[in-house]
Formats: structure tokens, C-alpha cells, sequence
């Protein structure tokens, strides 16, 4: 006895106001299942492990313009001035900061390059130069294989001789020897042989959203350069306190240089995945005001609805009809119109899923969002609509009666 | 002043179709003062807003002041019924949201009069229905017969030479029918013609010329207006969906 | 009339408070939310060299081995090589052309009273405060003989001679990039623009430089790039002459031609050239590969306006949709309760047209005060962008332009929205609504 018939013949006689409420939850369903997708996956973009202790991590950069200082012996000290700070535990000299957005790539392969080319496997792989400090600097677990040793850093006078091991990634090494026995293997990086000798479970490079997000390698090497970046580990709860006092500190030191760039890691990463962040906040705004404006137009609507039909509520309660009665007659009213909705909604969204990754690098819409957003909107069209009904339920039958 | 001849109203729906008027004719000089009765659903209200241009009718022609109203389009109907015709209704019909001075305004507005002027003409019309000192009113503080005598009014204040009055007092008690009608027959020697449907004997025996609208006819009791029980009930009463 | 009907759309918004407070709010978030990602999508696609960014071009070569590919879509490396860059600067054709480069100082007075600091700075020819209409207000840029001696000259623009000197003309004046010392020969106005257009290595919408050299200066100084270097093959490089003499890619190159004419000659130019350094033996190819792109083709091509902000914009007009079927609704349901109201009007003599247009007057009213209110709402959204994003800073605003569109689409969008309505309220037959009550 849900009275669907008379119902339906009522929304068709006023089938604009009926239509435009379908429209309505039609493209709120569309918009907000995929929206909830793109944000989903953003979040766990976000969210990934990286292999750093990020809030523990900051580091600058050193521009030095004085030219009467040996450069390497002047790292060396600030490296040591660095570590003898309390609440440091540890600082390395490194050529490019993990997070960062900034960095050096090349591709790597198991045969050196010559003036012919070069045979078999190549690997493309983000990499930075840095010291036996940078591994734990880096806060990262080498899981086979070791450190390197003092004597395979080689700090560069000139470019005459190169360093001969690294320490990689897993996911890279899985990469250039998927066979699981790359630990002690060479790789050649243009024609410099390389011995892999330790691995780390997880370190990503400097440029997180892309596809080589998870090669990355350490190579043993300090060209002491005018322009050196530093990374300094502490104690999380220390950190801000010691990077407050790494301008004095460092300039009290040697004072013909500029430090620049002074951050904490995980501001870096906020700071490259800034316009991630500014997508994921306005499709939050955007999805909670559409709802909350569909729930609002719902109840709008019937509102007008019942205003209309005050004299038709009131004759029905005349001739017996209980309160539960009318506002059933309004859920049930809404409800049909919602579902259609909801059908053509969803047919949009999925279509909708389909133009976004064929127009932009999106991934695949995920269909259960689809209907997660669908039950979701009926629920809230439900509750939009249970206000304005209790209240018409509230109406007198003596309405019925009174004249024009 | 207003010539019908065999006009045919004809309402259509779904199911059903509706004969309001047939083959209706009727000649109305100027300055006439005409009371239309008749059984409810007999084709008054229909007659009446089609004379007034608000309805179309379906066949026959209606000439006003010789123009043929079947050939004009809505916009020169609207111009046409601001100029020369003043409604008024059962219900009053005011605007709830104008105060009285600016419900009297409205048909000057359309008709695109020149403030000063609109200001002149609304004074002097509720001068005329005594209502000047309530001008800043607004409709709801009024009773029954001040609103309808603000209805007027509005209706005067056009200078329109037809009045069209739809049950003018349907809403009002004894004394304040008889205001209005006192008024009305005023306007009336002033020298606008009206038309006004009503149901009250009494009242239609006190205008000039009676007609009686029956199943969408016309039939014409000029004749019997001095007969003291003045109407006939017609056999035959058309049902209306 | 119209002052009329303003007068009745504002009676009919007060009384009823409730619904007309419900419309505005539905315009002004649809218009806040839409104009929030549209500033920022009309930020980001603003040409910014209006007059004349059709005859700026950007000069792209392909002088890679055949087979090579790059990661654009027509595998053309966006910069040139050292070699190439001077080749083309060293033509006589055409009159207007530099190949630039970021680089950068720390920067000092030698004094303790400033403290060093690091500053960007632009290596490049003395034509390209011309080319790119960045005006002088003191001073001038250096000389051709200047440029060939790689004179220790500097162009500073007016924000750093604020930093240094105070705002007064510091033309003759010193300052020190890298403990070498520098003469200001001129000083150029700050750089009103927000995309970096000349330069989008470093990311379309960073801080313009404030400091400007000549490109001879990168070769006698061992300057190096702040922006990217590529390479497409194994090459030993140890040396800045190694650097210089390699196949690397670390230089733009921008060319100004006025006419159709000079275009086609400088392709022919072009085209003359690389097959005459195919046969050099630097590179091995067939086929001849070049691009000219003027300013909006170059901007185009390098995808500067995001993804993501398309996306949204979509996203916003769909929403702002939602919007007018919302207040459709409304209008629809608040009208057509009017109709008796109306019925009186065309009774006492408006025409359908009059009804239509005070229906429309109101709605345009709502469209109006949403606009407002949706500026309001964008210039918060705006504001979180800002705060979200620092880089889009001088993107996050409203100009001029997008503070008129704000009012402009809401009431074109309510217009749209209150046809349907209007048009049904003012095609009643009058009469039926008289009768009663």
C-alpha cells in the first residue's frame, strides 16, 4: 500500500520542480563519486611511506662566496660542528634531498656505455651524492649488505677518481637484477663500474609523483662544492629548537657564505605535493557544499510542495489518514524521484569516470564509489525530506474544512 | 459600446469537453449599468472574462468600441483592457504586499502615466471611496468592504469607461453591499458602463437592465425588471465539471 | 519601469526570507566555488604579453640522434645546446633574438651592513629587456662591446635596489655576486606578471629574477644553471669547457619576428642550419626537426595550466549547474505561488511581456546578490588556495576582469535558470486565479 500510483500522477503534474530535483541528485551522485575517487587516491598518495623519519629530518643549503678556505676541510668541520649539537643525531654533506622535487636522474645499466651504445638491461633511477653519514643521516634501514666504509667515500679535488660502490633501493634492485641475486653485482652508471653493496627496503627519490618514484641510489661522493646541501637528523621534539640555531651557528663558523633553504623534510614533501593537497581540499569543499546544497534544495522543494498542497494534507487527514501516513507520502514521493536520480547519476559518473581518464592521467573510477555515494545521497535526500514532512504531518484536518 | 455575436466558449480537457457559452450575443450601449445573474456554472464568469479580453473565446466575434477583439494579440489585448476597462472582483483581489496607495497604481504603472500625474489620479480615486487618509495601508488592516472599496478604486483610477465587476459584494455583509453598490452606481452616472455579475436579487433589481445567463445562453429580463419577484428559474440547469 | 520592478523583486525577496536567503546562498557557493577555480584557471592562461606574444617565439631544435625520444609530445628537447644558442645569438638574422639561462649569487655589499643573501639571476643577451618589455628606470642594458668582454655590468630591477639602495638611482653603484664586484648599469622596472613564460624550467609561476647579467659572463665566470641540463647520450664531461662544448641541453633561446615573412625566413634559416650541422658529424640525422611557438603556443605546449585545475573548473561549472536546477526548483515553486497575484496584474493591464520582465528583473536581482556574495565566498576559497599553495600566490587573486564575470555569469546563470518559470508564470490564463481567493 504504498500509493505509488497517485503519487506518480501528482509528480507529473508538476514535473518541472520533479526534474530539476532528478538533475539535481543525477550530477550530485556523478560529481561527488568521482570526486571521493580522485580524493581517495590522492590521500593515499599522500599518505605513502617513504622511508624517512620525516619529522625528524631537516636540512639547507650552504652558498659559500669566500675563496680562501680549503672547501672539503670546511665541510668536514661543519659537519662535525653540526653533529656536536644537542639533540642532533647525525648530519651528512649530499648532493640532492630525497621529497624534495629537486634532484639528478640518469639510467643505469649492467653493461658501461661506449661510443656504440650500450648491451642489455637499463634501469632509469633517481641518485645523490653523499658520505657514510648519509644512510643513517637518512634515518633509512639497510636490510642486506652494509654501510659504506670511510675509505670508499671519495671526496673530490677534481674528478679523477670516482667512487666504485653504491647502496640502492630494493624496488630498484629488483628492477636491474630481477632474479634476486643483484647484492654485490655491478651497475654502471655512463661507464663508471659500481658495486651494489648494501640495500634499503624502501627509499624514495626526490620526485614522488613519478614513475621512477622508488629507484633511488646512494653514491659515495663529496665534490665539495660553493653550493652544498646539508641533512641533519635529530630528535623530533628537538628539531625546531636546533634549526633555530643553525644560521648563527653556522656563520659564527666561517661567516663568507649564505645558508638558504633552511626546512624540515616533511615541509618539503607538503611543499611538493602542495597542488595535491590544494586538489584534495577543494574537492572536500566542493563534494560537502554540493551535498549540502542538493539537501537543501530537497527540502526546499518539498516544503513548496506541502505549502501547495496544505488544503490536500488537511483533507486527507480529515478522512482518516494518520500522520505517518503523510510523511510516508513524502518519503515515498521523494524516494521515487531520488532513485531515478540516482540511475542517471550513476550511468553519468561512470561515465563521467571514463572522459576523465581518457582526457587526464586519472586513474580508473572505482565502481563500489559509485554506489557508496548513491546509498549515501538517498540517505541524505531521506533526511531532507523528513523535516518538512513531520511538519505537514503537523497539519490541522480543520484546514480541510475552513472556507475559501 | 460592446457587440457579441454567437460567441462559443468551449473548455477542453482530457476527458472531457465543456460548453461554457453558446452562440452567446449581446449589445451593450455606452453608459449602460447591466447585472448579470444566473444559476452557478451557468457561463457568468466566462462571459465576463471574456469581455474583459482575459479569456479567449472560441468562436463568434466580440467588437469593443467597434475594434474586433478576436484580431488582437495578447499585448494589444493587455493595452487594450488597461485603457478602457477597470476589474473588479469578487475576492478584491488586492496585492498583499502594496499598501493601498500602490495597489491603486498598478494598472497606471502598465499603462506608463508619469508619476506626478499617477499621484493625482490615486488621491482623487480614494477620495472618492473615502479611503485617502489610509493610503500607506496595507490591504490586510483593512475589513472586507474597505478593501473592496480600495478594489474599485484601483478599478477607477484608469478612468476606464467599463467597469466589469465579478459578485462586486459576495464577500461583504448587507450594509457595506449596499455601500458599494451606492458606489458604483455613483461611477455609473459619472458615466462609465458596468457589468456585474452578482447572485443577490436585490441588488441586480436595483440596476437598470438585467440579463440572466443560463446553460451559456442569454436570456434578457429587461422587460420583467418591474416585476417584483424579477427572476425566473429556468428549467434546465447545466452541471459543470 | 525597471527601477519598478527592483522595487517588486526586492518587496518579493523579503517576504519570504527563508526560500530568497536559500537561492542566494545556492548562487553565491555555486559562484564562489566556480570562480575560485575559474581566477585561478584565468590566472594561469592570461597571455602574458597581450600585444605581443604572437610575434615572440621560442625556438626548440632537434639535434639528437634519429630514434632519440624526449619526453614531449613531439620528442623536441625544450632547450638548445651552448653550441646552438651562440650559432643562432651570433646570426645576423633576425634583429631581435637571446638565448637566456637562470643562474644565481649570493649576494653582498662587502659590508656587514647587509647580510649575504641568495638571489636568483638571469644570464642573457643585451636584447632581452626589449624583447620581453621590461622597461628601464634608470640606466640601460649593457653595450655590444660589454657583452663581448663579459664586463662585470649588472641590471637590477627595482625591488633589489629598494633591498640595497634605498629606491635612489644606484646607476655607477657596486654590489658583490659571489665576492666578485659588479657595476649597476640599470635598473628595471619589477616584472608584473605571473607566469614565467620566458623561463619554465624552474615552474610556470615562480618569482621572476631581480637580477640580470651578460650571457658571456656564464663562459668567463663558470656559471652554472639553476635551471635544468639534459643530456641524450654518454658524455665524459669533468670540465665547464666540457660542459660548453657537449651535447647537453641547458639553454632557451627566444627569437622575435614580426611579420609572416621574417617567420618563414628564419624557419628556412633554421632549416639550413641543422642539415649543415648534421653533416658536422655532431648528430646523426635525416630529417630536419625544429619548432617556432610563440608565447601562447609555448605556454600550450608546456601544459601550463594544470591538470588538476581543468578538472576543477569542470568540476565547478557542473556544481554551479546543480546550483541553478536547485534554484529552478525554487523559483518555480516560489512563482507559480504568485500566479493569483499575477492573474490581477494582467487583469488590470500588464501585458505577458511586462509580467516577464519583472520576473526576470527579480531573478536578475538574486543572480546579483548571489555574485556578490560568490565573491565574497571566492576571495575565502582564494584565500585557503593561497594558503594551500604559496606558489600559486599570485595566481590565487581576482582582477578586474574576474571581479565583473563573478556578477556577471551569476546573473546570466539566474536569467537561464528563471526563464522556465518566468515564461510558465506569465503564459497563465489570468482568469482562473480571480475567482478566488
Amino acid at each position: 500500500m504504498l500509493e505509488i500510483k497517485p503519487i506518480f500522477n501528482a509528480m507529473r503534474r508538476s514535473k518541472v520542480g520533479a526534474f530539476m530535483l532528478l538533475i539535481q541528485i543525477a550530477i550530485t551522485t556523478a560529481i561527488v563519486s568521482n570526486a571521493a575517487f580522485i580524493i581517495y587516491d590522492r590521500l593515499q598518495y599522500l599518505q605513502q611511506e617513504t622511508g624517512y623519519p620525516e619529522d625528524e629530518i631537516f636540512h639547507f643549503a650552504v652558498l659559500t662566496f669566500g675563496k680562501d678556505r680549503n672547501l672539503s676541510q670546511q665541510f668536514e668541520e661543519t659537519e662535525t660542528t653540526l653533529r656536536n649539537l644537542p639533540g642532533v643525531i647525525n648530519a651528512a654533506a649530499i648532493q640532492e634531498v630525497p621529497l624534495s622535487g629537486s634532484g639528478s636522474a640518469s639510467s643505469f645499466g649492467i653493461n658501461p656505455t661506449t661510443e656504440q651504445g650500450r648491451e642489455g638491461l637499463e634501469v632509469t633511477a633517481a641518485y645523490t651524492f653523499g658520505d657514510e653519514h648519509a644512510i643513517d643521516t637518512l634515518g633509512v634501514k639497510i636490510i642486506a649488505g652494509r654501510n659504506f666504509e670511510q675509505d670508499e667515500v671519495i671526496v673530490a679535488e677534481n674528478n679523477d677518481v670516482m667512487p666504485n660502490v653504491s647502496i640502492v633501493s630494493q624496488s630498484f634492485l629488483d628492477e636491474i637484477y630481477p632474479n634476486g641475486d643483484g647484492l654485490g653485482q655491478t651497475i654502471y652508471l655512463g661507464d663508471m663500474p659500481m658495486t651494489i653493496v648494501g640495500v634499503v627496503d624502501k627509499m624514495k627519490g626526490p620526485w614522488l609523483r613519478a614513475s621512477i618514484a622508488d629507484n633511488f641510489l646512494i653514491i659515495p661522493f663529496v665534490s665539495a662544492d660553493n653550493f652544498q646541501r646539508m641533512v641533519v637528523r635529530t630528535e623530533a621534539s628537538q628539531r625546531a629548537a636546533v634549526m633555530r640555531q643553525i644560521e648563527d651557528t653556522l656563520l659564527a663558523e666561517y661567516d663568507k657564505r649564505v645558508i638558504v633553504g633552511l626546512q624540515g623534510l616533511d615541509e618539503s614533501k607538503r611543499e611538493y605535493n602542495a597542488s595535491d593537497i590544494l586538489m584534495l581540499r577543494m574537492l572536500v569543499v566542493l563534494i560537502t557544499v554540493l551535498v549540502l546544497i542538493t539537501a537543501l534544495g530537497i527540502f526546499g522543494l518539498t516544503v513548496f510542495n506541502i505549502n501547495k498542497r496544505t488544503r490536500q494534507i488537511g483533507t486527507r487527514r480529515a478522512l482518516g489518514a494518520r500522520k505517518s501516513d503523510i510523511v510516508r507520502y513524502f518519503i515515498v514521493e521523494n524516494s521515487m524521484i531520488c532513485i531515478a536520480g540516482l540511475l542517471i547519476g550513476s550511468i553519468a559518473a561512470v561515465y563521467m569516470g571514463q572522459a576523465l581518464l581518457e582526457l587526464y592521467s586519472l586513474p580508473a573510477l572505482d565502481h563500489n564509489y559509485v554506489a557508496i555515494t548513491a546509498a549515501f545521497v538517498f540517505v541524505v535526500s531521506i533526511l531532507s525530506v523528513l523535516i518538512p514532512a513531520n511538519r505537514a504531518a503537523k497539519i490541522s484536518p480543520s484546514v480541510a474544512t475552513r472556507s475559501i | 459600446m460592446l457587440k457579441m455575436k454567437n460567441i462559443n466558449k468551449v473548455y477542453q480537457t482530457e476527458k472531457v469537453q465543456t460548453h461554457a457559452l453558446r452562440d452567446f450575443s449581446l449589445d451593450v450601449e455606452e453608459g449602460e449599468f447591466i447585472a448579470v445573474t444566473g444559476p452557478s456554472g451557468s457561463g457568468k464568469t466566462t462571459f465576463l472574462n471574456i469581455a474583459g479580453m482575459l479569456e479567449p473565446f472560441t468562436k463568434g466575434q466580440y467588437l469593443l468600441d467597434d475594434v474586433d477583439v478576436g484580431t488582437l494579440s495578447d499585448n494589444q489585448r493587455a493595452d487594450l483592457r488597461n485603457q478602457k476597462i477597470g476589474f473588479i472582483f469578487q475576492g478584491f483581489n488586492l496585492i498583499p504586499d502594496l499598501n493601498l496607495y500602490e495597489n491603486v497604481e498598478v494598472p497606471l504603472r502598465y499603462r506608463g502615466i508619469k508619476s506626478a500625474e499617477r499621484k493625482r489620479r490615486i488621491e482623487n480615486c480614494l477620495e472618492k471611496v473615502g479611503l485617502a487618509s489610509r493610503a500607506k495601508h496595507l490591504p490586510q488592516q483593512l475589513s472586507g468592504g474597505q478593501q473592496q472599496r480600495v478594489a474599485i478604486a484601483r478599478a477607477l483610477a484608469g478612468e476606464p469607461r467599463f467597469l466589469l465587476a465579478d459578485e462586486p459584494t459576495g464577500n461583504l455583509d448587507s450594509l457595506m453591499a449596499r455601500q458599494v453598490m451606492e458606489l458604483l452606481e455613483d461611477i455609473n452616472r459619472e458615466g462609465a458602463t458596468i457589468i456585474m455579475v452578482t447572485h443577490d436579487a436585490e441588488l441586480a433589481r436595483r440596476a437598470p437592465r438585467n440579463i440572466q445567463v443560463v446553460d451559456g445562453q442569454l436570456a434578457d429580463f429587461t422587460l420583467y425588471q418591474s416585476r417584483p419577484s424579477g427572476v425566473v428559474t429556468p428549467a434546465n440547469v447545466a452541471v459543470e465539471a | 519601469m525597471f527601477i519598478h520592478y527592483l522595487d517588486l523583486s526586492w518587496r518579493s525577496l523579503r517576504r519570504t526570507p527563508l526560500i530568497s536567503a536559500l537561492m542566494i546562498a545556492a548562487i553565491a557557493v555555486g559562484i564562489g566555488i566556480t570562480m575560485t577555480s575559474l581566477s585561478v584557471y584565468h590566472m594561469m592562461s592570461m597571455d602574458p604579453i597581450p600585444h605581443k606574444s604572437d610575434r615572440l617565439f621560442h625556438v626548440q631544435l632537434n639535434t639528437m640522434d634519429e630514434g632519440r625520444t624526449w619526453t614531449t609530445e613531439d620528442n623536441l628537447p625544450y632547450q638548445l645546446t651552448y653550441t646552438d644558442a651562440m650559432n643562432l645569438y651570433n646570426a645576423d638574422f633576425p634583429e631581435r633574438k637571446t638565448m637566456s639561462m637562470r643562474t644565481g649569487f649570493s649576494v653582498h655589499m662587502n659590508s656587514s651592513e647587509v647580510k649575504p643573501f641568495l638571489e636568483g639571476a638571469r644570464a642573457t643577451g643585451r636584447e632581452f629587456f626589449a624583447m620581453f618589455d621590461l622597461d628601464f628606470v634608470h640606466g640601460a642594458s649593457w653595450t655590444e662591446n660589454q657583452q663581448i668582454n663579459a664586463s662585470p655590468v649588472v641590471v637590477i630591477n627595482q625591488e633589489l635596489n629598494e633591498r640595497l639602495f634605498g629606491g635612489e638611482n644606484s646607476v655607477g653603484r657596486q654590489i658583490y655576486l659571489d665576492d666578485e664586484s659588479y657595476e649597476i648599469i640599470g635598473i628595471v622596472k619589477n616584472w608584473e606578471i605571473h607566469t614565467k613564460y620566458y623561463d619554465l624550467n624552474n615552474g610556470a609561476f615562480n618569482r621572476m629574477e631581480k637580477i640580470f647579467v651578460p650571457f658571456s659572463l656564464v663562459v668567463s665566470k663558470e656559471l652554472s644553471s639553476w635551471g635544468n641540463t639534459n643530456g641524450w647520450k654518454f658524455e665524459d664531461v669533468r670540465t665547464f669547457q666540457d660542459h660548453l662544448q657537449s651535447e647537453q641541453f641547458w639553454i632557451q633561446f627566444w627569437a622575435e619576428l614580426d611579420t609572416p615573412e621574417e617567420q618563414q625566413i628564419y624557419s628556412d634559416y633554421l632549416r639550413t642550419y641543422l642539415s649543415e650541422q648534421a653533416t658536422k658529424g655532431r648528430f646523426e640525422r635525416e630529417t630536419v626537426q625544429f619548432a617556432l611557438r610563440n608565447v601562447n603556443q609555448w605556454l600550450e605546449y608546456n601544459n601550463v595550466v594544470t591538470e588538476d585545475n581543468r578538472v576543477l573548473v569542470g568540476l565547478s561549472f557542473m556544481f554551479l549547474t546543480v546550483c541553478l536546477a536547485n534554484i529552478l526548483g525554487l523559483m518555480l515553486g516560489k512563482f507559480l505561488r504568485r500566479a493569483p497575484e499575477v492573474g490581477v496584474r494582467r487583469a488590470l493591464g500588464a501585458s505577458k511581456r511586462q509580467i516577464f520582465a519583472q520576473h526576470l528583473v527579480e531573478v536578475s536581482v538574486l543572480g546579483l546578490l548571489g555574485g556578490l556574495f560568490g565573491i565574497g565566498i571566492a576571495q575565502l576559497g582564494l584565500w585557503g588556495v593561497r594558503q594551500t599553495y604559496s606558489y600559486y600566490s599570485a595566481l590565487a587573486t581576482m582582477d578586474t576582469y574576474m571581479l565583473l564575470a563573478a556578477p556577471a555569469i551569476a546573473i546570466g546563470a539566474c536569467v537561464i535558470a528563471g526563464l522556465y518559470p518566468a515564461w510558465l508564470v506569465c503564459r497563465t490564463t489570468p482568469a482562473i486565479y480571480l475567482k478566488t481567493q
